[in-house]
């Protein structure tokens, strides 16, 4: 837990405080973003992702191809917890409409709290974010149409948003440490698992890795299959299960750093 | 009695958790933080058997309307600032726990543990090597400082 740290100085600083300076503009740009983009969009046809990259040879072609699997997208915030929320909407969007697998899912969900207590983290703060998971899971578990309009206001509400983020990514974190010896292989560098999960899972704006994606879902016991955007040669937009062999759940649209949800 | 916001729901929890059952060494006066929830005066002292032993510390914590999505900030204040490696002169702490590592599942009582461990592991009671320029330049608040590794052999 301690730390060797100390401030970083450019050299040409001499009286001006640039650390100051860069904390201002990150924030300034921080705050562009949020103020301009939904925590979670409303659904749009995937014309829009073309129109995006009407000027785009690599990404249009790549749209095009896309476009014979997927009818939508909805797009989230790209504040390095897209992963996480947009799985978390899609999801529960799917369960809304499937009561059989809500219910395990709330079981699951219910039990994961001792779980995560059980594992040593803080009874106490796990139980602030528990709360207010297991609150947005009843809220989503009536009529269908209400629920639909539910999700989406209370993902839009920073509150109730991001408190569904922090769980997942405790639970993210919950199952690394429980099967640290098999996901030890997967870290780079010479940090343990329980340092990567401190560094890389727990804190909020980081962003989520195969690892990442491959722990949640496993601890969720559902598939997530995400579909990697980029400028790689050819037209096919390759898709990962994650876990491998998982039948999938939820779509997502991998573009480099971000997430958003798609639909077929 | 109107809603309380989310955050001041969670550091009234908070409080009470701290006030009822403190780690060892560490002492909040419930009265004192009282209606303002947003600045509390921790006190600390150093553990037996450490370079710290008998000394009387006290720390400032501030919270934000976003708390705990952001980390609190938290100085040492007073006239006894400990002399420790990773803590300048004017209180400021060099602990990624308080900015980059900050995580929601963090409480006030995860960070005062960390600071107590922090000052028992001290084997050399002294200054950060870069402290009277840090002291000079640096903003009144430790969070607007980029920290980075620099030094791993403390």
């Amino acid at each position: 837990m301690e730390d060797k740290r100390s401030p970083q100085w450019s050299s040409e600083n001499t009286d001006v405080n640039q650390d100051e300076l860069i904390l201002q503009q990150q924030r300034r740009i921080e705050r562009e973003i949020s103020e301009s983009i939904a925590l979670v969009g409303e659904k749009e046809s995937l014309i829009s992702l073309e129109l995006e990259y009407a000027k785009d040879e690599v990404y249009l072609a790549k749209t095009k191809v896309l476009g014979q699997k997927y009818s939508y997208i909805r797009r989230t915030r790209p504040d390095g917890n897209c992963f996480f929320r947009a799985f978390s909407y899609a999801y529960l969007e799917r369960l809304i409409d499937n009561k059989e697998e809500y219910e395990k899912f709330r079981e699951l969900a219910l039990k994961s709290k001792d779980n995560l207590v059980a594992l040593g983290f803080p009874q106490f703060t796990v139980e602030d974010f528990h709360d207010t998971f297991m609150e947005v899971i009843d809220k989503v578990g009536g009529d269908s149409e209400a629920s639909r309009l539910e999700l989406h206001k209370l993902f839009n509400e920073q509150g109730y948003s991001d408190y569904v983020v922090v769980y997942l990514r405790l639970i993210t974190s919950g199952q690394l440490q429980r099967e640290a010896d098999f996901y030890q292989h997967f870290i780079e560098g010479d940090r343990t698992i329980s340092e990567f999960c401190h560094q890389e899972v727990e804190p909020m704006y980081k962003e989520s890795d195969h690892i990442h994606i491959i722990a949640m879902s496993t601890a969720l016991g559902t598939g997530v299959r995400v579909r990697y955007m980029d400028r790689g040669a050819g037209t096919e937009v390759t898709a990962h299960d994650f876990p491998e062999g998982a039948l999938p759940t939820v779509h997502l649209l991998y573009r480099p750093g971000h997430y958003d949800i798609l639909y077929p | 009695m109107a809603a309380m916001s989310p955050s001041k729901r969670r550091l009234q929890r908070e409080l009470m958790s701290l006030v009822r059952e403190p780690p060892p060494g560490v002492f909040v006066d419930g009265d004192e933080v009282g209606q303002n929830l947003t600045q509390w005066i921790v006190h600390m002292e150093g553990a037996k058997g450490t370079l710290y032993e008998g000394e009387q510390f006290q720390l400032q914590f501030k919270f934000s309307s976003k708390y705990p999505f952001d980390s609190p900030e938290v100085t040492f204040i007073g006239g006894n600032i400990p002399v420790h490696p990773h803590v300048y002169s004017n209180g400021h702490i060099c602990l990624s726990i308080l900015t980059d590592d900050w995580s929601p599942a963090l409480s006030v009582q995860s960070v005062c543990l960390s600071i107590v461990s922090m000052l028992s592991s001290c084997k050399e009671k002294k200054r950060p090597p870069d402290n009277s320029f840090y002291v000079k330049t640096c903003n009144k608040n430790p969070k607007k400082t980029k920290w980075s590794y620099h030094d791993d052999s403390v």
